[in-house]
Order: structure tokens, then C-alpha cells, then sequence
């Protein structure tokens, strides 16, 4: 095995299983890729970076045949790919992506979901289930993995429902595998074994391009790193010579600095919001305060509790004991009317879900809240087109105008957009659950600037984020939880990513 | 992505698209009124197209409604059965007369039952929407089966007559702003279509201006969103049904007036697949979030077209199902090529 593999990687010197040179591609006029060549060694892992909009999707979904290139050519194992070739021909010639949304159908089992429209059929021509469970079963401990075939796919864990669409793209005898954003539904414990899944897989001689926003697990899984901006080959370069900081200046074209957040050094007897002993199923007691102009972090692997905790805190989730107090009076928050009535903000982890109205444009969307906390039946289209306009331009928005609908924004824009939500409102308190994820580079940094901007106004900002560095660069103090339980309490000056984790797991 | 957007053609083509996009539904109402004049010239006679405007009103009162409810995510299958039940409501306390003769009831009492009556049975059905989270097919499909079984119990599967006087008849049969001049006379435009405008002209306001409105489209766009903005999201949605019980109401109250009499079996039979084929022909999104009223009243009138082209052209009325299947598919197809 060894001996295969080794000589797999030195044949694979030579000859790129993956050639793309000088591919370009336009969608109505506008050039989202322009001549950019991309290429893969055997069993080479490679990082893929770039901002939202910077043309990673469009070349992976040139490579797997779900677009066909302008100009340019893909050569896949030494031979030239033709044009207009279909996603399932690049299939069968060993080219699978599994892309960032989760393509499983929940209702159907493991070993269905595996060979979706390839099922092995008997001599009668009906599917040969047991025959289906076995190759799904040998697929499957290929990748170390124990999940029953034979189970549905809806009674799996996200990490588990991963390693299914791994099989499914291994299963076609795999020669590149496409991943995009692999990590962002996993646990730290559960990308470790994915990091271990992907370095066997390149000891099998396969190419793996991993598409990434965490540059850090660029450096830590890949060999090399390919980085795009604005639709244009930048560079590539071995992980060994370069930092998350270089790639991240790569990406936005500019010096990306790093910086820490200092202590928090405003009034610490100005209480904004306490939670006191908030219990419920999940919460053990859970109490803690947040000043005025404070940001306070809360760290913790997923399943920790915190997201569930502001969902108390919000009224959104019915404690079963505990309550809670802005600026010292007890508020009784049943629902999130009640908890916008107290100057509460949310701002949701899942955008899509239960932060925007997608369909909507930007002028709804950012007036939902301040429209139901004034009073009257009209929406008053004048002072409302003014505050859109401000906001937009305050959080730079970058649209065509206040009516461009949500959807069509990038990641980083919708987040800005779930944010103005509030600051229109005048929250006093923000909750932000996972404020960046999905956001790129340059907007995570316009989204740090604009939450210190209102802690200096004196607002008290909740930042709830399961990335280690996203807290080290802007929180004051951080809560970590663990198992429904504050565990630990850091200030800024005595952070580091090992004390957190140290209280994130169960250690304490 | 870069900011600026190349597109290729001159200002006019650019205009010519943007009003096909927005306004594709206008279009083709006109391309479907001048294909029908020329089918048959005596449909652009001003009496055939007012005529038209009078017996779409009915179905079009309830679109209006509807188009709420859909918006919101939701839908009515229980308003033709509602309007049968408020209908009754409406006939059985007009026709109570005294001894004289005279009304028992001023005519306006008896309206206002009618409407309450219609209203709820929209509030029953968002009620039961909202607070036992059922889907709101089957719901209102269970609803209006009861309302239907119900009126025809109570009145024995019969047609009951109203008592038969102008100022009920007027109501429905009635026009207004007819004048001759001359050898030039125009009969007026049909009330029913007149209250079916006004309305169309509040919904308007009510869904474009109002805060409402905007969150009648939240909720049908992202009803978790909206939830976690703070919205109410129930009374929104019993809101809708309640909007289109009372409009099912009034169209009660038109279609009473107009044959004063109800019939327990036929009375707003199938109304409520008018309603919503005016609906989906006039743009507005089944899955929510989506919508304009513009296009339901557009959707309304092309369906009163429809029903008068097959008479016009002499088709069997066996054969309108055919047509108004053909239409709604046609007209979906549209809206898919637009996005």
C-alpha cells in the first residue's frame, strides 16, 4: 500500500491529473473568471481561497461540467475534456464535488443515498438491496467509518451525513475530489477526523482541491494553496511558505493585519443586561452580565449551549427557570416582540433561515424591527427610504440600490443587511451568533470594525462564535461554555485559543 | 462580481425589457383582447365587455383576498362553500318581511351579517391554521366541505328566493355614470365591478404601503425570519384569512343581490379555483412572498374573458375546464421563463 502510494505521488510529479489553462468565463457580461489556470498533482491536496465573488465556485463548477468555459482548456488525466462535456461524463471520469449545502436525500437510506440512480440491480431488474448495503457498507469503512447503510439519512448527525457524501463521491472511482467549505457544519473533533479522512485519501493517490474561508485549515490539511481575486489566478504556494495572514492579503490584495482586542475599559458597574440562573434542559444555571459598550464573547464547541442560551435570552426558547434583567429592572421576554420592546437585537447564526426574508429587498428587510417598535399603520416611505440609505452607506452595503432583493446579495452584504435590522432598531444589547460565517475576508473585517464602532457608542455586543480567532481579534472577555454550563471567564489580556479549549472541553 | 453591468442593446430594447419583465401579465391581456376582438368583433362591444366586468366581479372579490392569503404562505379552498353559507345569511334575513309587506330588517343589517358571518369563517380558519399547525389545504379544504354539508342541511338542498326589490336587486344589477349624448350612450359601469375595484384599490395600499402589508410578504417569504423579527406571525396569517372571509362577504352580497335567491348546491360552486386561478395568472407565487394585486385584478377580468369567448364563439361550456387549465398553465410557464 505504501509502496503504491509512494510511487503514486512520484509518478504524479510529472504529469498534473488535473490541467486548467487560461480559462475564462462571463455570465451576462460580466467576466467572473479570466484566464486562469489552476492545476493538480496526484494525490495532492490543494487549498483553494479566494473572497465570496472571486470565481472559486465558477472554475469547480467548470471542472465538474455544470458549466462549460468560454475559453481556455481542461485537461483531466493527460487528456483534453471536451467543452461542453456533462457533469455526469466528468463523474464517470472520476471527478466528484461535494458541495458546501449538504445533496442528501433525508428520507432515503445510507446505501440509497450512495447510489442514487446507479443502484445495482438484480437478474429480475429490481434493485438488489443487499448487494447495494455491502458495497455502501465496504465504501463506507474505506473511510473508517461504522454508520449502518441501511439507516436513514435523516437520523444522522451532520458529521455522519459528511461522511455520506464522501462515500458517494468516492463511489464513482474517484480520481479528484472537489470539497467546498467541508468544515463549517463540524465539530473541532469531527474536522480532525476529516483531516485524517483527507490525507488517507491523498495516500490513495487521490487529488483532493479543498475550498476554504478558514485559512488555518488551509495550512493544516493541504499541500498547496491556490488563491483568486476578482476572477484572476494570484498565486499558488506550498502551505510550508506561507501564513493565514499572507493568504488573507493575497486574497484582498492588501496587508490583512491580525490584531488583537484589548480589555475592556469602560464603566464596569454600567450592567446592561444580567442573566440570572437561566436552566433548562440543556442550561445548568446559567448566569452572566454585559456592560455598556462591552463586547463579550462566548466560546464553545457546537452543542455547548450558547446559541440556545440567547435564544432565552431572546424569547425565543422558554427557560424552565431564571431570569433576566436590562439596566437592573426584571423583563419578563416571552417572545421576541417583548425582547425588541427591551432594546434586545438578534442576529441570527443562520441568515437564511430565520434572518432574512431572502425574496425581499434591502429596504424590508432592514426596517422589519424599527417599523413594529414605531407606532402607526403606514410605513412612512420617505423617512424610511432615508434611514435605508444611511445604513447602507454607513455599512457599506454594496447593492445596486435599497430595492435590490437580498437574495441577490453576496454573504458578507446579507449579514450586513441582518446587522442594519438592528442598528435601525437602536439596540441597547446585540446578540451575534456566528456574525461571520460565510462572509468573507474583507467584509468579516468591515463586520469587526462596525461592532467595535458600536460598543463605542455604548452598545453591549454578545458575540457568539465557534471561530477561535474571530473572538481573539474583537472580544473584551469571553464566556466559554460547555455541556449547558459556563465553565470559564477570560479577559481579553489573559486570552489564548488554548485556555478556551481548555474550558470548552471536559476537562473542568 | 463587478459593480457594473454590461448589457448589450440601446434604450429601447432596455425599456422594452423591463416592461416585459414587470408587466408581462399587461401584455398579455392585450394581446388576448385584441386575438378576441378579432375572433369575435362583437366582443369589444362596450356592452359585452361591461357585461364581462359584472360577472367576473364576484370570483373577483374573493381573488383579491386570496391574493393575501397566498402571499402569506397560505391558501382558501373553503370560499365558494362560505359564500353559499354567508349568501344564506344574507337571503333569509332579507326576505323576513312585515305584515305590510315591508322589509323586517334594514337591508344594511342584513348585509353586515352576511359579512360577519363570512369573516368568520375566515377566523376559524386561520385559528385552526395557526394555533393547531395543520397546513392550511387541508384545513380550509375540511371547512369548506362543512359549510357546504352545513347550508345544504339547513336549507333541505333547495334554492330559496329573496325578497326581490330594487334596492337589494340594485346592488348587483345596477350600474353607474351611464349618459347619452346625442345618438352616444353608454350604460354605465357595473357596480360590482366598481366595489371590486375599490377594494382592489385598499388591498393595494394595504400590501404596498402599510407595514401590514409588509409583513404579510414576510411572513410568506421566511416565516422564521420574520418570527425572529419580531413579528407576529400568527395574527398575520389569521389576519389573511379573515381578509378573504370578509371578501368572500361581499362577493356574497353582489352575487345575492344579483339572482336574488340562493341555491345550496350551486351558490359560489368552484369559486374558490376561480379565485385562485386569477390568482396564479396574475403572478402571484404559490409558494409565498410573492405577489401583486395588480395582477390578480388582470387575472380576474382574463378569466371573465375566457368564460365569454366560449360563449362568444359558440365552444360547449363541457369544454371551459379545458380552456382555463390551458390558461393557468400557459401562464405559469410565463412567469417561468421571466426568472
Amino acid at each position: 500500500m505504501s509502496d503504491a502510494s509512494a510511487s503514486a505521488l512520484s509518478a504524479g510529479v510529472q504529469t498534473p491529473v488535473l490541467d486548467m489553462r487560461g480559462i475564462s468565463r462571463s455570465f451576462f457580461g460580466v467576466e467572473v473568471l479570466h484566464k486562469v489556470d489552476f492545476s493538480v498533482k496526484r494525490g495532492e491536496i490543494m487549498g483553494l481561497c479566494g473572497e465570496n465573488g472571486a470565481g472559486k465556485s465558477t472554475l469547480m463548477k467548470i471542472l465538474a461540467g455544470i458549466h462549460a468555459p468560454d475559453a481556455g482548456e481542461v485537461v483531466f488525466k493527460g487528456s483534453p475534456v471536451r467543452r461542453n462535456a456533462t457533469p455526469l461524463e466528468m463523474q464517470h471520469a472520476g471527478v466528484s464535488m461535494i458541495h458546501q449545502e449538504l445533496n442528501l436525500l433525508n428520507e432515503l437510506t445510507v446505501a440509497q443515498n450512495i447510489f442514487l440512480s446507479r443502484e445495482p440491480r438484480g437478474p429480475t431488474g429490481l434493485i438488489a438491496y443487499s448487494r447495494m448495503n455491502d458495497e455502501a457498507r465496504r465504501i463506507l469503512e474505506r473511510l473508517g467509518e461504522k454508520i449502518d447503510p441501511r439507516r436513514k439519512v435523516r437520523d444522522l448527525k451532520i458529521a455522519q451525513k459528511q461522511m455520506v457524501e464522501i462515500a458517494k463521491a468516492i463511489s464513482f472511482n474517484v480520481e479528484l475530489l472537489v470539497m467546498d467549505e467541508p468544515t463549517s457544519p463540524l465539530t473541532g473533533r469531527e474536522t480532525t477526523i476529516l483531516f485524517e479522512l483527507i490525507g488517507s485519501l491523498s495516500r490513495q493517490g487521490i487529488a483532493v482541491v479543498y475550498i476554504s474561508h478558514r485559512l488555518k485549515e488551509i495550512i493544516d490539511v493541504c499541500h498547496k494553496v491556490t488563491v483568486l481575486r476578482d476572477g484572476s489566478f494570484v498565486a499558488t504556494r506550498s502551505v510550508s511558505e506561507v501564513t493565514p495572514q499572507q493568504i488573507a492579503a493575497l486574497m484582498v490584495g492588501r496587508e490583512v493585519k491580525e490584531s488583537r482586542a484589548a480589555d475592556f475599559t469602560g464603566d464596569p458597574a454600567a450592567t446592561v443586561l444580567e442573566v440570572r440562573g437561566v436552566s433548562d434542559r440543556l442550561l445548568k444555571n446559567v448566569s452572566f452580565q454585559v456592560r455598556r459598550g462591552e463586547i463579550l464573547g462566548f466560546s464553545g464547541l457546537i452543542g455547548a449551549g450558547r446559541t440556545e442560551l440567547m435564544e432565552v435570552i431572546f424569547g425565543m426558547r422558554r427557560p424552565e427557570g431564571g431570569s433576566v434583567l436590562i439596566e437592573g429592572r426584571p423583563v419578563t421576554v416571552r417572545s421576541a416582540i417583548d425582547a425588541i420592546r427591551a432594546d434586545l437585537g438578534f442576529v441570527t447564526e443562520d441568515r437564511k433561515e430565520t434572518g432574512l426574508v431572502l425574496c425581499r429587498d434591502i429596504t424590508d428587510n432592514a426596517n422589519y424591527v424599527s417599523w413594529l417598535k414605531n407606532r402607526g399603520l403606514f410605513k412612512g416611505r420617505k423617512s424610511t427610504a432615508d434611514s435605508t440609505r444611511q445604513i447602507i452607506e454607513r455599512l457599506r452595503i454594496r447593492c445596486s440600490s435599497p430595492a435590490q432583493h437580498v437574495s441577490n446579495l453576496s454573504g458578507g452584504n446579507q449579514q450586513k443587511v441582518a446587522l442594519a435590522k438592528w442598528l435601525l432598531s437602536g439596540a441597547k444589547v446585540l446578540i451575534l451568533d456566528e456574525p461571520t460565517r460565510g462572509v468573507d475576508v474583507g467584509a468579516r473585517q468591515e463586520i469587526y470594525q462596525i461592532i467595535r464602532e458600536l460598543a463605542a457608542e455604548g452598545v453591549a455586543v454578545i458575540v457568539v462564535s465557534s471561530d477561535l480567532p474571530e473572538i481573539l481579534s474583537i472580544c473584551e472577555r469571553v464566556i466559554v461554555m460547555h455541556e449547558g454550563r459556563i465553565t470559564g471567564t477570560l479577559a481579553a489580556s489573559e486570552l489564548t485559543e488554548a485556555k478556551v479549549m481548555y474550558y470548552a472541553t471536559d476537562v473542568v | 462580481m463587478r459593480a457594473v453591468e454590461q448589457r448589450p442593446g440601446s434604450p429601447v430594447i432596455d425599456l422594452a425589457l423591463r416592461v416585459w419583465r414587470d408587466y408581462s401579465i399587461l401584455v398579455v391581456f392585450v394581446v388576448i383582447i385584441v386575438i378576441c376582438a378579432v375572433a369575435a368583433p362583437r366582443f369589444i362591444l362596450a356592452d359585452n365587455l361591461l357585461n364581462i366586468l359584472r360577472n367576473t366581479s364576484t370570483v373577483g372579490a374573493i381573488a383579491l383576498g386570496m391574493t393575501l392569503v397566498i402571499i402569506a404562505g397560505g391558501i382558501d379552498l373553503s370560499s365558494g362553500p362560505v359564500l353559499a353559507v354567508s349568501g344564506a345569511v344574507l337571503i333569509l334575513l332579507q326576505r323576513m318581511v312585515n305584515a305590510d309587506g315591508s322589509p323586517a330588517l334594514p337591508l344594511a343589517v342584513a348585509i353586515a351579517a352576511c359579512l360577519a358571518v363570512a369573516t368568520a369563517f375566515g377566523f376559524v380558519n386561520g385559528i385552526i391554521v395557526t394555533k393547531a399547525q395543520l397546513p392550511p389545504f387541508i384545513v380550509t379544504l375540511a371547512v369548506g366541505i362543512i359549510a357546504r354539508s352545513l347550508v345544504m342541511y339547513f336549507m333541505r338542498g333547495a334554492t330559496v328566493m329573496g325578497n326581490n326589490i330594487p334596492q337589494f336587486t340594485g346592488i348587483g344589477n345596477g350600474s353607474l355614470l351611464s349618459f347619452h349624448i346625442g345618438s352616444v350612450s353608454f350604460p354605465g359601469i357595473p357596480i360590482p365591478f366598481i366595489v371590486a375595484i375599490a377594494m382592489a384599490v385598499v388591498f393595494h395600499v394595504l400590501l404596498t404601503r402599510t407595514k401590514f402589508g409588509t409583513y404579510v410578504f414576510a411572513v410568506g417569504g421566511n416565516e422564521n425570519a420574520a418570527r425572529y423579527s419580531g413579528i407576529k406571525v400568527d395574527r398575520i396569517r389569521i389576519a389573511t384569512y379573515m381578509l378573504v372571509g370578509l371578501c368572500t362577504g361581499i362577493a356574497a352580497t353582489i352575487e345575492m343581490s344579483r339572482m336574488a335567491a340562493v341555491a345550496a348546491t350551486t351558490s359560489g360552486a368552484q369559486y374558490e379555483f376561480e379565485a385562485i386561478t386569477a390568482v396564479i395568472v396574475g403572478g402571484t407565487s404559490l409558494s409565498g412572498g410573492k405577489g401583486r394585486i395588480v395582477g390578480s385584478i388582470v387575472g380576474f377580468i382574463i378569466l371573465g374573458i375566457v368564460n365569454n369567448m366560449m360563449i362568444m364563439l359558440n365552444i360547449s361550456p363541457y369544454l371551459s375546464g379545458a380552456v382555463k387549465g390551458a390558461v393557468i398553465l400557459f401562464a405559469v410557464l410565463m412567469q417561468r421563463r421571466e426568472r
